[in-house]
């Protein structure tokens, strides 16, 4: 599996995404300094004393010095410099612990979103223009109709609030995050309105996806020969099927990472997505270049994945 | 389907649906008065706090958590009185206002055993202020009164330089105002008396609290993060945190002060939406919303929590410390760009114009549409938020009143053709939700009582406070956040001379000679007298129509039946040790 051309292939997009993260840290480090604000100011500094603060933060330096600074930490020492407005918190730990529990949602917002949109499309396809097809097709109209942060009220009205207002706090989803990261019982529903959309995605790919192999002569044959149906679609026409939805993965996991922003916030999860909103408001410099950092290197990381998943699916594809 | 199936699946689902209405009947829980077993009150911030060195700190929640950490000389009481606090009883005061000898408790510890005496004094209030200029904190002025205090501020040494100057004793860094006799007794000399200098340094998790220098030397800049370092004299010490996650609190075994707590542990979320921090709270997950400085609530779940039979008794409104106003540029020269038709210079027909505008408000139409009455109220008692110090009284304010019939007379009279009205904008900082409704309807009250059609302009809150302060707007949205409770507190941040105005750090750039005089001449007198003063310049500024009252903030808090002893004043939360819980 691991051939030659492969790990060359994978090298290669390694370097690549060093230098993309290099890319989007000095952008978004440009950028943000050229902001109006920063982190630092309040009214009750004045004149001198707000001199004084910048200067402690090397912040009255110029741009290509704190720039240059910045890089050498960064590549040197892995040091992403210091919170502005949370002092003696360290960016890099902070980065990588959030991008860990961001992680662990969107693991489970992928593993619901390819898992239940297979089932999903797979049931519609083989039942295709039943009851079954319609029901199924028509949830995952409503669920790739709606966005995330939609559902992911409704979810909240529905099992946080109602559920726990009808059973008198018997049954309900309780919001929020124990520990560094959570449980299942606090991961399910954000990964649900996480993954939904997608999986209602994925549920229309596969079942059209579906419906073009099961067509396909070889698929007779099978039949033919009396195999059991449910080796037939196993075995024989989901690894197919699976090719074009596994083009759409690539998009679909950036959405999920990206798609947390909203998420991470509804269900006050401490995660990247919680801290990209809350660092951008507090202009804190530091954070904010952190945080597209990990997520630069996260979507590099996760479309390199995508990508050598075709050559596990589909043995003919070769790099 | 098989009748008999049929029936079967009807069956079940009836005694289903039986089962969920019993639970739904279920009774609700009581309070006893016996205090629970888990004595753990848990509460979400919004946001992380900036920092624990109380040398440093300047937001809200970064007081609210260090006042159960640290202790200071003296303190404010639930009551917002001066009183004691590590002192034995208040300073004794030279007749000339000028020296203050404290005397210190015997008993007071370190939550490491290390006991406290009047050296920590003077290391944590040199440090305070040796770092004021350095780090550029926002409080050090609270120390500014101090002898020598000029000197060492402009000290610039950081980190564990500093350190090394500071247990040397170096001059540099060394208050000469600030002395000990003895261990027990610490005497501070003032550069020139100042009636505000024990509110000043009563200010919880500011500059004047104390801290230990053996733990701050082993990490000058970071001791506070670390449980093992962040030592205080408080009921409280951290015991640990995971940034921007959560916090946890223990009470100090033998604590010297009392209430001693009840309360054994405090555990912090970090939950950037409040929305779901209140769902939350409401499933039972925490025991309080709104401390921590987090008391504003969004308007429709405290409507909704009104209208909630089962929750209203739990929701506290309570005023706080912030007043919003409208500013004028009243100054014109070289550096304030603004310019405009209410510079002071321009006479009775600017005064005129001034007094048009506010009167043309409607406060109490403001209040209700912008804040539903719930987060703010009508600004009718002067600049000063009701309940401190200095608040001038309901509808005291001529300023805060609304009489559009005499503010159309009097733009009648200051611009007959409009053409000094014309072009006017509004500016503001969106940061805050209340900000761009009251713009909006400042913006109809004006074009609708006066025929004025003003302009609103939003710009991102840092670059607006920074261009406010150098005098960039016509009309700005202002406003101040009480420190302490004392009116000096406003009078010298605000307006006058002596803060930079015209030029600097000043929006409206008011200042005039008399009223320099009298704020000089108030902030070195104490009690009746000082406050006679301080109320002889709100009249100064109503007389010359600095601005346009707008609404006092309120904050919303939540707290479950079975905390007991919780609860605000307009300044801060009650401590924890004064919390207990009891069993429900």
């Amino acid at each position: 599996m691991l051939t030659r051309g492969t790990l060359i292939y994978i090298s290669q997009r390694l370097v690549l995404i060093v230098f993309t993260v290099l890319a989007v840290s000095s952008a978004v480090f440009l950028g943000i300094h050229r902001l109006p604000g920063d982190a630092l100011f309040n009214e009750h500094l004045h004149g001198t004393e707000y001199q004084n603060v910048l200067h402690h933060y090397g912040l009255d330096l110029p741009l290509w010095t704190q720039y240059t600074n910045y890089l050498t930490g960064m590549f040197l020492h892995g040091d992403l410099g210091e919170s502005f407005v949370n002092r003696g918190v360290k960016i890099a730990p902070l980065v990588l612990r959030e991008a860990t529990v961001s992680a662990e949602v969107g693991a489970f917002a992928l593993i619901f979103t390819i898992g239940l949109g297979m089932l999903l499309g797979v049931v519609a396809a083989v039942r295709q223009n039943t009851w079954v097809d319609y029901v199924l097709s028509t949830t995952s109209v409503i669920g790739y109709s709606m966005p995330s942060f939609v559902i992911a009220t409704f979810l909240i009205l529905f099992f946080a609030v109602w559920l726990d207002n009808f059973t008198q706090g018997g049954f309900y989803f309780q919001i929020g995050w124990t520990g560094t990261y959570g449980s299942i019982g606090e991961i399910w529903l954000p990964a649900f309105a996480l993954g939904f959309p997608y999986a209602s995605i994925v549920a229309r790919l596969t079942r059209a996806s579906m419906l073009e192999v099961i067509r396909q002569d070889y698929i007779r044959t099978a039949r033919a020969k009396g195999l059991r149906e449910q080796i037939i679609i196993v075995r024989h026409a989901l690894r197919n099927a699976l090719i074009p939805v596994v083009t759409i993965l690539g998009p679909l996991v950036i959405g999920i990472i990206t798609g947390g922003v909203i998420i991470e916030n509804i269900f006050g999860i401490p995660g990247l997505g919680k801290e990209f909103a809350t660092s951008i408001l507090n202009r804190d410099y530091n954070i904010v270049i952190g945080v597209f950092t990990m997520y630069a290197a996260l979507i590099g990381i996760a479309n390199l994945g995508v990508d050598l998943l075709y050559v596990v699916i589909d043995p003919r594809i070769r790099y | 389907m098989t009748p008999a199936s049929f029936r079967f699946l009807k069956a079940m689902c009836v005694a289903a649906t039986g089962c969920m209405v019993l639970a739904a009947c279920g009774g609700s829980s009581t309070t006893s008065t016996n205090l629970a077993a888990d004595q753990t009150l848990k509460f979400p911030i919004l946001d992380d706090f900036g920092t624990l060195d109380p040398a440093i700190a300047d937001a809200e929640t970064d007081s609210e958590i260090q006042q159960n950490m640290f202790n200071g000389l003296t303190k404010f009481d639930n009551n917002l009185n001066v009183v004691p606090d590590i002192a034995s009883k208040m300073p004794d005061v030279s007749a000339d206002g000028l020296t203050y000898t404290f005397t210190l408790r015997h008993d007071v510890t370190f939550s490491n055993g290390d006991k406290v005496t009047s050296k920590d004094v003077l290391y944590s209030w040199n440090r305070a202020a040796a770092m004021s200029g350095a780090y550029g904190t926002s409080y050090g002025t609270n120390l500014a009164a101090i002898d020598g205090y000029d000197k060492v501020s402009s000290s610039t040494p950081v980190g564990a330089a500093l350190e090394k100057l500071l247990e040397a004793k170096d001059p540099s860094v060394t208050l000469s105002g600030l002395t000990a006799p003895d261990d027990y007794t610490v005497k501070v000399k003032l550069s020139v008396p100042a009636g505000w200098f024990l509110s000043a340094i009563s200010l919880a998790g500011t500059t004047g609290q104390i801290v230990d220098q053996n733990a701050v030397k082993q990490d000058f800049d970071n001791w506070w993060t670390n449980p093992a370092t962040a030592i205080g004299t408080g009921p409280y010490k951290m015991t640990s945190r995971v940034p921007k996650a959560t916090v946890d609190f223990a009470s100090v075994p033998n604590w010297w002060g009392s209430p001693k707590p009840t309360v054994t542990k405090v555990h912090l979320d970090i939950i950037n939406d409040a929305s779901t921090a209140i769902t939350k709270y409401e499933q039972g997950g925490y025991d309080i919303y709104g401390y921590g400085g987090y008391s504003n609530a969004p308007v429709a779940d405290v409507i909704r929590i009104q209208n909630t039979s089962s929750e209203k008794s739990q929701l506290l409104i309570h005023a706080k410390v912030r007043t919003t106003w409208v500013s004028f540029n009243m100054v014109s020269d070289k550096k304030r760009l603004a310019k405009g038709p209410f510079t002071m210079d321009q006479g009775q027909s600017a005064h005129d114009l001034r007094e048009a505008f506010a009167l043309a408000v409607d406060k109490k139409k403001l209040a209700t549409v912008v804040c539903s009455d719930i987060v703010c109220e009508a600004a009718t008692g002067g600049l000063i938020t009701k309940g401190l110090t200095g608040y001038l009284g309901d509808g005291a304010d001529p300023l805060g009143g609304y009489d559009p019939a005499k503010a159309k007379t009097l733009l009648t009279g200051a611009d007959p053709t409009g053409s000094k009205t014309k072009g006017l904008t509004y500016t503001y900082d969106p940061s805050n939700p209340l900000n761009k409704p009251t713009a909006e309807f400042l913006q109809s009250q004006w074009q609708d009582n006066l025929g004025v059609h003003v302009e609103l302009q939003a710009v991102s809150h840092s670059a607006f406070i920074k261009s406010r302060l150098k005098g960039d707007y016509v009309l700005a949205r202002d406003g101040w956040q009480a420190d302490y409770n004392h009116p000096q507190d406003w009078f010298d941040n605000l307006w006058g001379t002596a803060l930079g105005c015209p030029d600097s750090s000043c929006t409206s750039g008011y200042h005039t000679e008399a009223y320099d005089a009298l704020v000089k001449k108030a902030d070195q007198e104490s009690g009746d007298a000082a406050l006679a003063d301080y109320k002889k310049l709100s009249q100064m500024l109503i007389d010359d129509v600095v601005y346009i009252p707008l609404f006092y903030s309120r904050g919303s808090f939540l707290f479950k039946p079975y905390v007991k002893g919780a609860g605000t004043n307009n300044f801060s939360d009650y401590l924890w040790n004064g919390i207990q819980i009891l069993q429900h």
